[in-house]
């Protein structure tokens, strides 16, 4: 794709032309399904999908599906899906309320035995009696938990949740090869409080049209390859190449959920906010984040810290109550720990496109021109709710003016892709003029 | 799209309602909805400023060339290597990508410095609420005629920020060759940031595209009495002098993997995946270069340009011009030093300073203190600080010293302890020199010292 009338022999630009062209068809289907998404059965376009039920209980099946990697390579996974559903990645969000007695039925069409394990449950039972580790006759750990058998076995977890939080569930049997394949997700438990709240405190409020999973995970797609064949893989040849959020890469991240040509990959990490306002936006967005790689990933959202509240389920606060929150700009996500995370985007500065020479809201440097400087797929104006006309030979995917902000992971190499830059750990925030606006 | 909002008024519709001036200015500037933690918040006292207000510092983003000790063999080749550079000027080794200092030189002068960036990026500071505006000009990579490459300038860690300040390319503008663009910022937030370029972000901070900046609390200039000692500048507005030091220094720390490095000064491209540093620097040199002195006129870091535009190299060092800022941390016994980290390699970091005992009073540009003020400082020895993180730690020297004593502060991953691989210590490691009381000034600036 021709971005702005420049020419530029070389791979990068090949790469960036691909990204780009990748964005755009992203965010063309974007719109086709905002429309789309008013149908009975759609879920909303971004933020937490949940898989919920009244009795809290669930089926879930570990079988075979492919996801796709923005570079174009397709990868052989391993995927939880609730009942008689298609393969996902990753597994099902299971959303709960603080103290219901959760019911976990594995069901097991893989080739090899597997299980879960609950990070954070206490009590659990496995087929009625209580969760243990595994030994064969010889006395060797087999699996960390009570399995469900390949090639059809099936096995029942149940559990009641005490505290609320953000939690893991994942494989607890081979879990080096098997939560790499792909057998793992997220448990969100709601509190007695209300569903807008992420924990038992009232400093916990957030805005539920605002909620967010960001599950962080990476794919070494030789590992991938191996298991497809049927060889082993040794864990010391190790070395992801794909780092995804939500189970996509970028662009995809931006996708809705949903989206139809990424069948095995529903969950966007597209944020959706308003500027603060003490009355008509006054409350925070929650991003619910999950480690699932190998290493700790240092997090970074662009122009806001995100507040951390909570670390694998537990309220950060003192034996008195006073809170013990942290402000980061660079968040880590740490393996298999969750955090939470508020954060809000506030108009400090108003700078008003109309604004006279000397008015308090002039904008305070030289308006940049477009002609001289190139603008980004999503760059509207300097303004929010305001929009340029874009440059001849220029592409703009901004809708109404609204400004866009980047989160990403900062070890740099992990938003690259197996040689391809730009498809790793990437997300934006959407940040729309208040309403009313002219926003589709 | 689940929207459920209530609708509000446009402020402009605001102002057209006859709310006024007065009520526009006053009243509609929210305050940053950022609470306790970020200290007092000042609100935005009038954005007053004319256009083109000239820019308080000018950076040029370019190419250039640094000095890195050791050698760093090309696999499966005889006599070549990644480091040093086969295409390097003589005395130099290192292909870099970044910024330079350009503030007060002519226009010819400012392009001029293509090919001369500097490691680490300029370092500059702003008062809490102060207007501050840096130009940055894009004067082209010479080795890379082929690259028509933009910059920008992304400050890292900025609340509130608008996307045309940010840098970031999919949400703002970038600055392609001859060109330039002002960023203006207001911060209200204290503590230690970074900044780097975020075009091709992960060629282009690699390539060194890094610098330091932080913000000083309206605190300063206040006296507050903390542990019996009295302190005039704090790095948080903690009301109680508990941030309080006497001296600051910045530690800045990046990484170097030499083909990615080699590759960019012959036309190739590194799979980042691969990603695989060998050498591992302190405000963009190694030990014991570390302790070299600042580069500039008179060894002032800070107006670092001679009468042509080009850098001054530190005193007997000219292998270091574009090295120009010392990471050799001295103080007087007695005295409290605030360290600012900085982590922009793409790893973890282990900082340690075994002897003396640091309190970590910030992250992130945040008080380690909750909403309603419950203080979780500590005490360490090692700090772990993640790619993309600050840390500001304080510790004090011991009293009673007769003759120079000696700590050094250094990466505990030993395996980034060395210099391209070869003997002995090297990579991110200084020292910390406590002289008896009164053997220096105060300080002016950061990562300074003067005998007095
Ligand atoms: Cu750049
Ligand atoms: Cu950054």
């Amino acid at each position: 794709m021709n971005k702005t009338a420049r020419l530029k022999p070389t791979r990068r630009s090949f790469i960036l032309g691909l990204t780009l062209a990748m964005v755009a068809l992203a965010f063309i289907a974007y719109n086709v399904i905002q429309v789309a998404a008013d149908g009975p059965v759609a879920a909303p376009a971004t933020g937490i999908v949940c898989t919920e039920n009244a009795s809290s209980t669930f089926t879930l099946t570990a079988k075979e599906g492919y996801i796709s990697m923005a570079d174009g390579n397709q990868i052989y996974m391993w995927g939880l899906a609730e009942g008689r559903d298609d393969f996902q990645y990753p597994g099902p969000v299971l959303c709960v309320n603080q103290h219901d007695t959760v019911t976990i039925v594995l069901h097991n069409t893989l080739i090899e035995d597997t299980s879960l394990v609950f990070p954070g449950q206490v009590d659990v039972l496995a087929n009625g009696g209580p969760m243990e580790p595994q030994f064969d006759g010889q006395g060797n750990l087999t699996s960390l938990t009570e399995v469900a058998t390949a090639n059809g076995g099936s096995v029942t977890y149940k559990f009641v949740v005490n505290e609320p939080g953000t939690y893991i569930y994942q494989s607890g049997t081979n879990p080096g090869i098997q939560t790499q394949m792909g057998l793992w997700g997220a448990l969100v438990v709601r509190p007695s409080m209300g569903p807008d709240y992420a924990y038992n405190d009232a400093t916990t409020q957030f805005n539920a049209d605002s909620e967010y999973m960001m599950m962080l995970s990476e794919i070494d797609p030789l590992l991938h390859q191996a298991i497809e064949r049927g060889e082993s893989f040794n864990m010391n040849d190790y070395n992801a190449r794909y780092f995804l959020i939500n189970g996509r890469t970028f662009p995809d991240t931006l996708a809705p959920n949903n989206a139809n040509w990424l069948p095995g990959q529903p969950y966007s990490s597209l944020s959706h906010i308003y500027p603060y306002h003490p009355v008509d936006y006054p409350l925070p967005a929650l991003d619910r984040f999950i480690g699932m790689g190998v290493e700790g990933y240092p997090f970074h959202p662009h122009a806001f810290n995100a507040q951390i509240i909570a670390r694998d389920g537990r309220l950060l606060q003192t034996p008195l109550g006073q809170d013990l929150y942290e402000e980061r700009f660079s968040l880590p996500i740490n393996p298999g720990q969750t955090s939470d995370a508020l954060y809000a985007w506030t108009d400090t500065y108003k700078w008003n496109p109309d604004a006279a020479p000397g008015d308090a809201d002039e904008f305070p440097v030289e308006i940049p021109n477009q002609q001289n400087l190139p603008p980004g797929l999503f760059y509207g104006s300097p303004f929010l709710g305001n929009q340029d006309v874009v440059p001849v030979a220029g592409h703009s995917f901004n809708q109404c003016g609204e400004f866009y902000h980047i989160a990403h992971n900062h070890n740099l190499q992990q938003i690259t892709g197996w040689g391809v830059v730009l498809i790793g750990q990437i997300t934006f925030t959407r940040i729309d003029p208040p309403l009313p606006n002219n926003c589709p | 799209m689940r929207k459920r909002i209530n609708r509000t008024v446009k402020r402009r519709d605001f102002l057209k309602l006859g709310g006024g001036v007065l009520a526009g200015a006053a009243l509609s500037k929210y305050l940053p909805r950022t609470v306790g933690q970020s200290g007092a918040v000042v609100e935005a006292a009038g954005f007053s400023q004319v256009a083109a207000t000239p820019a308080d510092i000018h950076l040029v983003g370019t190419d250039g060339w640094i000095y890195l000790p050791g050698e760093i063999a090309i696999p499966g080749t005889v006599n070549q290597f990644y480091l040093p550079d086969d295409f390097a000027p003589p005395g130099l080794t290192a292909y870099m990508f970044g910024f330079r200092d350009v503030t007060g030189l002519t226009n010819d002068q400012v392009f001029a410095q293509k090919m001369k960036c500097q490691a680490t990026a300029p370092l500059f500071w702003v008062d809490e609420g102060q207007e501050y505006r840096l130009k940055l000009t894009n004067v082209g990579l010479a080795m890379r005629p082929d690259l028509i490459d933009e910059h920008t300038v992304h400050w890292h860690g900025f609340r509130n920020a608008w996307p045309i300040f940010d840098g970031e390319p999919h949400s703002s503008v970038r600055v392609p060759i001859g060109r330039s663009l002002t960023y203006f910022y207001q911060p209200f937030h204290p503590g230690t940031y970074m900044y780097h370029c975020h075009v091709e972000e992960t060629e282009h901070v690699h390539m060194g595209m890094t610098g330091s900046v932080f913000v000083r609390p309206a605190q300063n200039g206040n006296a507050y009495t903390y542990n019996g000692k009295t302190y005039h500048k704090f790095a948080y507005n903690d009301g109680d002098g508990s941030t309080g030091y006497d001296r600051e220094y910045v530690i800045n720390l990046t990484d170097f993997w030499a083909e990615a490095h080699w590759a960019d000064s012959h036309v190739q491209l590194p799979d980042w995946t691969n990603f695989n540093a060998e050498i591992f620097m302190m405000n963009g040199r190694v030990y014991p270069d570390t302790l070299a002195p600042n580069g500039g006129v008179d060894g002032n870091p800070f107006n670092l340009n001679d009468a042509n535009g080009d850098a001054v190299a530190p005193v007997g060092r000219p292998e270091l011009q574009y090295q120009p800022l010392t990471s050799l941390i001295e103080v007087n016994a007695g005295e409290t030093v605030l360290l600012r980290f900085i982590n922009l390699s793409f790893s973890k970091q282990s900082m340690t300073v075994p002897g003396l005992k640091m309190r970590v009073v910030g992250t992130d540009a945040t008080p380690l203190r909750g909403t309603t003020g419950a203080d979780h400082s500590y005490d360490t020895h090692t700090i772990h600080i993640g790619s993309g993180g600050t840390f500001d730690a304080i510790f004090t020297a011991p009293e009673n010293v007769t003759s120079v004593k000696t700590y050094l502060l250094y990466n505990r991953n030993f395996n980034r302890l060395h210099n391209a691989g070869a003997a002995g210590y090297g990579g991110q490691m200084t020292e910390i020199r406590v002289h008896p009381a009164g053997t220096l000034k105060a300080q002016s600036d950061p990562n300074t010292a003067e005998l007095a």
